[in-house]
Formats: C-alpha cells, structure tokens, sequence
C-alpha cells in the first residue's frame, strides 16, 4: 500500500507493443474467469457457514441477506445522509491537507537545509497515531465537523508532505539551471519547472492520503458514536443490536469497502490520465 | 550511470567521514531541529497560556509522575505501565504476530501462484479497502468485549498490509534462483524457506513496519470501548475527566511507543538483512 510509492509502470510505447497485447489477452480473461470464480466460491462458503448455524443468525447473518441489505439500504435516507456527511467531511479533510502541506512541502524541499532539518521533528510528531488525538480534539471542538476535520489533517498531511519535499528535492538540478540560464525567474523556475516535476510525488501523496482520510473520518464515527457519518452509522446499528439491525451493519461495512475502493480508483486513474507522462520520460533516461 | 557513481563517491565519503565530523552532522541534522522545536512548543505554551495546550516541560514533569513514581517493589513503574501499557502492548504484540504469521502465509500462497493470485485478488483488493477500524463492531458482535477480540481485531487489521508486501515480494523472485534451487536437488520445502522466502524479505519487512504502527493504532482503537485497562482506555477515563495533562502524558507515551517500536523493527531488520545490503553495495 504506502510502500509502493511510484504508480504502476505504463505499457511501453515501443514498436513490439500490438503484439505483446494479442499475448496477454488470453491470460486476462483467464484472470478475470478465476477472480469472478474466487468471489462466488467465499460467497458460497461464508453462505454455508452463515447457515450452519455454528453462531447464532442474528450475529452472522445469511450472507445472501447481507448482500441483498447491501442494494436496499441505499432506500435508507438516513444512511444515504450519514454517507453525504462522510464523503464531505473526507473531501474538506484531503482538500484542506493538501491546501496546507503542498505549500510547506515545497519550501522545505528548496533547499538541503531545511530538507534534512524538517525530517527529525516531522517523524517524531507523526509517531503518535491520530486516532490517540480524538478524545484531546472532541474536548476542545465537541462532536462537529471541524473536530472531524482537524484530526483528518493531522493524519493526512504527512504522506502528502514528505511526497511533496522529496519530489522537489528530486527535480533535476540540470533543470532548473537550464531554466535559469533561459532568464527564467527564481519564482518562474518554481513554477515551471519544480512543480511540474514535482507533481507525480505530490499526487501519489494525495493517494495515499485519500484513504487515510476515509480511514481516519470513519474511525471518529465508531469511536465517537452520536456524531453523523458511516461510522456513526456502523456503530448505531450494532448498538441497536436487533438482527435487522445487525444485517444493515454489515451492509455498511461491506459499503465503506465499495468507498474505499471508489476512491482509490478514481484518483489512481486521474493521476494516470494527467500525470502518466511521468514514468514514461523518466524510463528513457 | 553518473547518479550512481555519485551514489558510490557520497558513501565513501560518508564512511571516511572523522567521527566528530559524523557527530556534528548528526547534531546538525537531527537533534538541532528537535530541540529547536521543543523550546519553540514550550515558549508558545507558556506565552499563550492554553488549558488545551499545557507546556512540553509540564508534560514530561507529569509523565515523571504518572509512570514512575511507583512502589521500589515494582522498580518503582506505576500501574500505568506495569498494568495499563503491559495490556496495550501484550495485545499489540501478540496480535501482531499472529495477524504477521497469516499474512506471510497467505502472502506466500499468493506469490508462487499464479491461480491463487488471480483467484483472490478481487477480494483482497475489496476486503483491505475496508477501514480496518469499520470492522472493530462487528469484531465485538462475534467475539465480545475481551482480549480475544482485540488479538483477533488487531491481526485482522494488520494482516492486510504483510499479506499484500509479501505477496509482492515472493513474485518478484526470480525465476532462475528457483530453477538453480531445483536443478541442486533443493526440496519443494526448502525452495520455498530457503531461496523464496528469504529473497522476499526484504519486502516482507516493508510490510511489517507499516504493519506495527497500524497494530499500535489499532490496539488503541479497540481499548477505547469495551476495555477495563490500556492506554486507550486511559485516554477515554481522562477524557471523561478533563484530565488534559493526563491525557497529554499518555499520547506523549504512544509516540514514544511508536519511536521505539519502528527502531525495535528497523534493528531486526538490519540484523536479518546484513547480507542484502552487502548484495547491492556490492552490485
């Protein structure tokens, strides 16, 4: 997850491509053959299980009533609200992260300096796990948005930071000397040549962010109950506690994967379809 | 071709640096800033006196007593540690363990094959987009509210990140380090601990570092419901009694918890991986 930083590699544009395509192809639908395969056959076990009755129907419901509850509750204002709430709070929360530590990232990866200087405080404060920051924050904002928000930014900004700084930090002095010997502006080499080279880092910082954010917003809704958000709905229904209940608990969790995995894709894709130009330049050096 | 050499020319230097030299830069680089910081947190909270924000110096003169200014009995560890951090960190390593084993296992069968793979690679990419935390209800609807349910929530939770690093690691093995191992008469066995497995770990430890700072997270998370001891639960009971310098006593502990866990893990790994930096210094 966090570990593989770079986006995947492109296809190479090189000549033997249409071929290698027409290869691939069979494996592919052999691939997606067996994923579909691998689904059905967990559906069918955790169907099983769930009706061997070796735990009690109300705590493990029939998965096919889990997966049906998964379509219905889509009918339930009150969810569909708790999930608006999640999803603004997660786009304020990414949004703002970015809005602070881009910025900062940027001037710490200037110059050597402030780089290595900015690295021992930053990796001693983030140490310290957002979610031990929630009872500290709910005190002093009570259960709100912002309350949300400010532990979101302490979690978020940091992968999006250290991308930023080592993108700028990386950006090729030959570059930027060119830049300068062009007449280009100091604040001109910044923004055509640093930031732009820059750019991929930063984005796969967002990525990564993005679902601490989702993480870190549904986490305060668990944990914090009463406020609103699919957390606080998770938590709600298992606090209900009837099998009705339970089964919509079930659903929603099985929704924030769905999220989760929206998320990740959209961005994963915008940031092939803007920045793909990245791992291909960089290849042919 | 000319980073490299650079990279081979900047090493050498490092390592014929004079050790005052290594000193100062370390002083320069990392306790300079660190202590810069402090005296600016501590001027700031004193300057704009905060009930929220208590000054540095105020929590560590806290953390003094809280932590140890126990019984000569119990070398003088309060409760704090010798029941509330024992508990968080029992949970934390045993549930980091077990959810570290499955995920290597699971990771491993993922890696050396390819139907496996293609089998489960649909519901891994859906099951860990599901926030691990999301799960903590229904971890406590099927298991209840005591220890068991914490392990068992913490590897959960933790698997996720060995499994899909281990994975990654045993396929990018390559192909003719197995055959060699074949062709030597190597069994299956061995093939996979003794070439697979460790051509793999360096990846695998990749995975585990994120591993255990997730296992700290997660350990709080489950001791902030349910829970008699745990730092998680002393940080709701202060919560609860407005106790800010408490609690700020206590997250000063996670961090230093989460310091000395990542080092702990780093040392290991520095232990066990002598040989593959030795590997790539040399090639």
């Amino acid at each position: 997850m966090t570990t593989t930083a770079p986006p995947a590699a492109p296809p190479q544009p090189s000549a033997p491509a249409p071929r290698r395509r027409a290869r691939t192809a069979r494996p592919k639908t052999r691939s997606i053959v067996l994923g579909v395969a691998g689904i059905l056959g967990l559906a069918i076990i955790i169907e099983i299980v769930s009706r061997l009755g070796i735990v009690s129907e109300v705590y493990l419901p029939h998965f096919s009533s889990v997966i049906a509850q998964m379509v219905l509750i889509f009918g339930d204002t009150g969810f569909l609200y708790d999930l608006w709430v999640t999803l603004l709070t997660w786009f304020i929360g990414l949004t703002l992260s970015t809005i602070v530590a881009v910025p900062v990232g940027i001037l710490l990866g200037l110059s050597p300096v402030t780089y290595r200087g900015a690295r021992a405080p930053i990796e001693l404060v983030r140490t310290m796990p957002a979610v031990a920051l929630i009872p500290l924050v709910m005190l002093a904002l009570g259960q709100t948005l912002e309350m949300q928000i400010v532990i979101a930014m302490y979690a978020a900004v940091w992968p999006i930071l250290f991308n930023t700084m080592y993108g700028v930090r990386g950006v090729d002095p030959k570059a930027k000397d060119m830049a300068r010997v062009f007449g280009v502006s100091r604040a001109g080499v910044i923004g055509r040549v640093v930031i732009p080279s820059a750019g991929p880092f930063v984005a796969t910082g967002i990525r990564i962010s993005s679902s601490i954010v989702l993480i870190v917003v549904i986490t305060i809704g668990i944990l914090a109950g009463g406020s609103d958000g699919l957390g606080a709905y998770i938590a709600e229904q298992r606090a209900i506690g009837l099998a009705s209940a339970i089964v919509k608990m079930y659903a929603a969790i099985l929704v924030t994967g769905l999220l989760g995995l929206a998320i990740n894709s959209i961005l994963g894709w915008a940031e092939r379809r803007w920045l793909g130009w990245d791992s291909t330049t960089r290849n042919d050096a | 071709m000319t980073t490299q050499t650079q990279a081979i020319a900047t090493r050498i230097q490092k390592a014929e640096m004079r050790r005052p030299a290594r000193v100062a830069l370390l002083v320069l680089n990392y306790v300079g800033p660190l202590v810069a910081l402090i005296l600016l947190w501590q001027w700031g909270t004193t300057v704009a006196e905060n009930k929220f924000f208590p000054p540095p110096f105020t929590i560590v003169e806290n953390a003094q007593r809280l932590f140890f200014s126990g019984d000569a009995s119990t070398l003088f560890l309060t409760p704090a540690i010798t029941v509330d951090t024992a508990a968080t960190l029992y949970r934390l390593l045993v549930g980091f363990a077990v959810g570290s084993a499955f995920g290597i296992l699971v990771g491993m069968a993922i890696g050396r094959s390819i139907v496996v793979r293609d089998l489960t690679n649909p519901i891994v990419e859906f099951l860990r987009s599901i926030p691990a935390t999301a799960t903590l209800p229904l971890f406590i609807i099927l298991l209840g509210g005591d220890d068991a349910m914490r392990i068992a929530f913490i590897a959960y939770g933790v698997s996720w990140f060995v499994i899909i690093n281990t994975a990654a690691g045993v396929s990018s093995v390559h192909k003719t380090q197995i055959e060699m191992g074949q062709i030597f008469k190597v069994s299956p066995a061995g093939v996979l601990f003794r070439i697979v497995l460790p051509a793999a770990l360096p990846k695998i430890f990749a995975g585990l570092r994120i591993a255990v700072t997730a296992a700290l997270l997660l350990a709080i998370v489950s001791e902030f419901t349910l829970a008699t001891n745990g730092i998680g639960y002393q940080l709701v009971i202060a919560q609860a009694t407005f106790a800010l310098r408490t609690m700020w006593t206590w997250m000063l502990l996670l961090a230093v918890l989460g310091l000395v866990l990542n080092l702990l893990l780093e040392l290991i790994e520095h232990l066990t991986l002598k040989w593959d930096r030795l590997s790539r210094i040399a090639g």
